[in-house]
């Protein structure tokens, strides 16, 4: 699992978790407004009230009979008091309050002006010459109450546009990075012998850096692979150019010697001429094994590659190899060239190693999985795991050069795919078994016969 | 055979063309892709060994302009490229037979054999015509049971009579598979080594047809 988060998830949190703090700011912010208003308000009313009851309060009081004594006003209809309000002489003699009022709440002098208590909210204002006190309270409780319900009032609108925000955010983001994530699935869905420059067309502007960049890579690396492989090739005629010139002219001199003890020289310098030329074919293809290019750019049929190469060794052991084939074709990425390189080193290897009283199986199932079987002795776990290893042979008689599983399994590995060696052979007793796990849909391998 | 040798490699090219010509068979050796299509233009060949990579082209273009003319001679490439991709290019290009170098010379005998049985649409290598049973292979020839032993030249001239056996061949045809021997064909040659033959295969084993050429007898003398 990679650690780096998708860029389309980041944002998309990102985005909504910054749209919703902005969000609650912007509540925040606009509560604190709406409480100051509210507070303006709520002082301009408390005023008012002074100042409208207080004309009234005065009159009620000078027109009594005595002008000391509390009085309470009644009231009309019975009802909770928001503002409360008590009349008092400058030394806080109680002349006049409202039905609801509590005298405990009031200083012990009225004052004139806004004062806060812990409770209340309090306005004063006198009249008659700073005689008669009126002070109007109002709970700070009731204030509170007003600008909680104003700001769950902006807070409930939240829980429906959040929602709605994260889904739009989620959607746009989603929208914008399309032509990035269908570039990144084209090249993960390109095989890994896929060379061809990306398409940049749809990207936005900041990833066309990066898709020019991984052009040029490819563009390097194509050149790279085709420079080994030119280099490759060029070296096989090289090197065998020679060779076969001087193979020619050893079997040439050979057929032209009396001399017995001349011409057994000459035969040894022919087989040495011979095992030279096998090595040398096997470091080239074990060069071009490791040098990648086990993948081709289109499919290709790998049954008739398969059958031509079986068919190259018919003169070399007649009647030895038994090939199944499909009837149709078995279409693979695998480089032709590698495949029939594969091929003719396991064919070559268990005709080698395997009893020559026995044939070799050569299958090719319809799911392009190969297999070749021999005959003879089992190979004991320990030399099977490491029969892959260069120059390593198993305990044999026969002539080989030890390279050619090892060519086989670095062409498997260059083509992602896995050459399993077996010993017994898949249901038998004996022989030597190798299977290529071509990344088809599998079968159960039948028994090699 | 008349056969085009076609390779650059002096050391190899002398080899095989003393090896072909040990066969049996006359051989023409150009080093280049000019004087291949020279020779080519001026004789006509029974097989064609054809190297690819050659100082002045690609031995499959000479391939691909003989086979659009419509020219069928067996040809067999001699290469040292060894990918099935390039074999399968040479095939595909009308190529016969694909030796990668390096070869073994007897594998080459085997192969031009092999080739020139096919073309000639038999490829048992085990001819019987009249009284005369030849094993390709190994040059064998038996006359009414008895082996017959053959010089190089004898069996080139008679290769070319068992390959069509009852076909009248011309003189000209006779002295093409001859010539590339080096030797100078004075007018008799032909008959020369027609009455070789003759004396080792029995007078009427070869019918001369006046003013045409020669043909073999196909039924018993």
């Amino acid at each position: 699992m990679s650690r780096n988060s998708s860029l389309q998830k980041r944002l998309g949190i990102g985005l909504t978790l910054g749209a919703t703090l902005l969000w609650l700011l912007g509540v925040a912010a606009s509560g604190l407004v709406a409480q100051h208003e509210m507070n303006e308000v709520f002082d301009s009313a408390l005023e008012e009230t002074a100042q409208r009851i207080l004309p009234l309060a005065v009159t009620d009081i000078l027109n009594r009979e005595s002008n000391t004594g509390n009085r309470t006003a009644p009231a009309l209809k019975e009802h909770d008091e928001y503002l409360t309000y008590v009349v008092r002489d400058r030394q806080g003699n109680l002349l006049l309050q409202s039905h609801d009022a509590d005298p405990g709440i009031f200083a012990a002098l009225p004052r004139e002006g806004f004062t806060n208590t812990s409770t209340h909210r309090i306005y004063g204002a006198s009249a008659v010459s700073d005689t008669l006190y009126i002070e109007v309270a109002e709970p700070l409780a009731h204030r509170r109450e007003a600008a909680l319900e104003a700001g769950i009032a902006l807070l409930v609108p939240l829980f429906f546009l959040i929602p709605v925000s994260l889904f739009g955010i989620w959607w746009v983001v989603r929208l914008s990075l399309r032509p990035v994530i269908e570039f990144q699935h084209s090249i993960e869905a390109r095989g890994a012998s896929d060379l061809s420059p990306v398409n940049k067309d749809r990207l936005p502007e900041e990833f066309e850096p990066t898709a020019v960049a991984v052009n040029r890579l490819l563009e390097r690396l194509n050149r790279a692979l085709d420079a080994e492989r030119s280099f490759t090739a060029n070296s096989a005629h090289e090197l065998r150019t020679p060779l076969a010139t001087a193979l020619a002219k050893v079997q040439r001199l050979k057929t032209q010697l009396e001399d017995q003890h001349l011409k057994k020289n000459v035969v040894e310098v022919e087989q040495a001429l011979r095992g030279l030329s096998t090595l040398t074919g096997k470091l080239l293809e074990l060069a071009k094994a490791e040098g990648g290019g086990a993948l081709s750019q289109q499919p290709h049929d790998l049954v008739p590659i398969l059958a031509m190469i079986s068919r190259d060794f018919e003169t070399l052991a007649p009647g030895r190899i038994r090939l199944t084939v499909p009837d149709h074709e078995v279409n693979s990425l695998l480089d032709p060239d590698a495949f029939a390189i594969l091929a003719r080193n396991l064919i070559e290897n268990a005709l080698k190693h395997g009893s020559v009283q026995q044939p070799v199986d050569v299958i090719m199932t319809d799911d392009g999985r190969v297999r070749v079987c021999n005959g003879g002795d089992i190979v004991p776990p320990g030399q099977l795991a490491v029969l892959r290893n260069r120059f390593s042979r198993h305990d044999t008689k026969a002539a080989g050069s030890g390279l050619g599983l090892a060519i086989a399994d670095a062409i498997a590995s260059g083509a992602g795919m896995t050459l399993h060696l077996r010993s017994p052979a898949t249901g038998r007793a004996d022989g030597f078994e190798v299977e290529i796990n071509v990344p088809h849909a599998g079968r159960n391998p039948g028994p090699c016969t | 055979m008349r056969i085009l040798l076609v390779e650059d490699t002096v050391g190899l090219g002398e080899a095989v063309r003393d090896q072909i010509t040990e066969d049996g068979h006359a051989v023409d050796w150009v080093q280049s892709l000019r004087f291949a299509e020279t020779s080519f233009r001026t004789t006509t060949y029974d097989l064609i060994l054809l190297d690819l990579m050659l100082p002045d082209g690609h031995g499959l273009d000479f391939l691909k302009t003989i086979r659009s003319s419509g020219n069928s001679t067996p040809v067999i490439i001699l290469t040292a490229r060894d990918q099935v991709s390039d074999r399968i290019e040479g095939l595909n290009a009308g190529a016969d037979d694909y030796l990668i170098k390096p070869f073994d010379l007897s594998e080459l005998s085997a192969r031009v054999a092999a080739v020139a049985r096919r073309y000639r649409g038999n490829p048992n290598p085990l001819i019987q015509v009249g009284n005369l049973e030849v094993d390709l292979r190994d040059h064998r020839i038996q006359c009414n049971g008895q082996p017959v032993e053959l010089t190089a030249r004898e069996w080139a001239l008679f290769e070319g009579f068992i390959q069509r056996p009852g076909m009248l061949l011309s003189r000209q045809q006779l002295e093409d598979r001859l010539y590339a021997f080096g030797a100078e064909i004075e007018s008799n040659t032909i008959e020369v080594y027609v009455s070789r033959l003759r004396k080792k295969l029995g007078r009427d084993a070869i019918v001369t047809v006046r003013g045409m050429g020669y043909r073999l007898e196909t039924h018993e003398s």
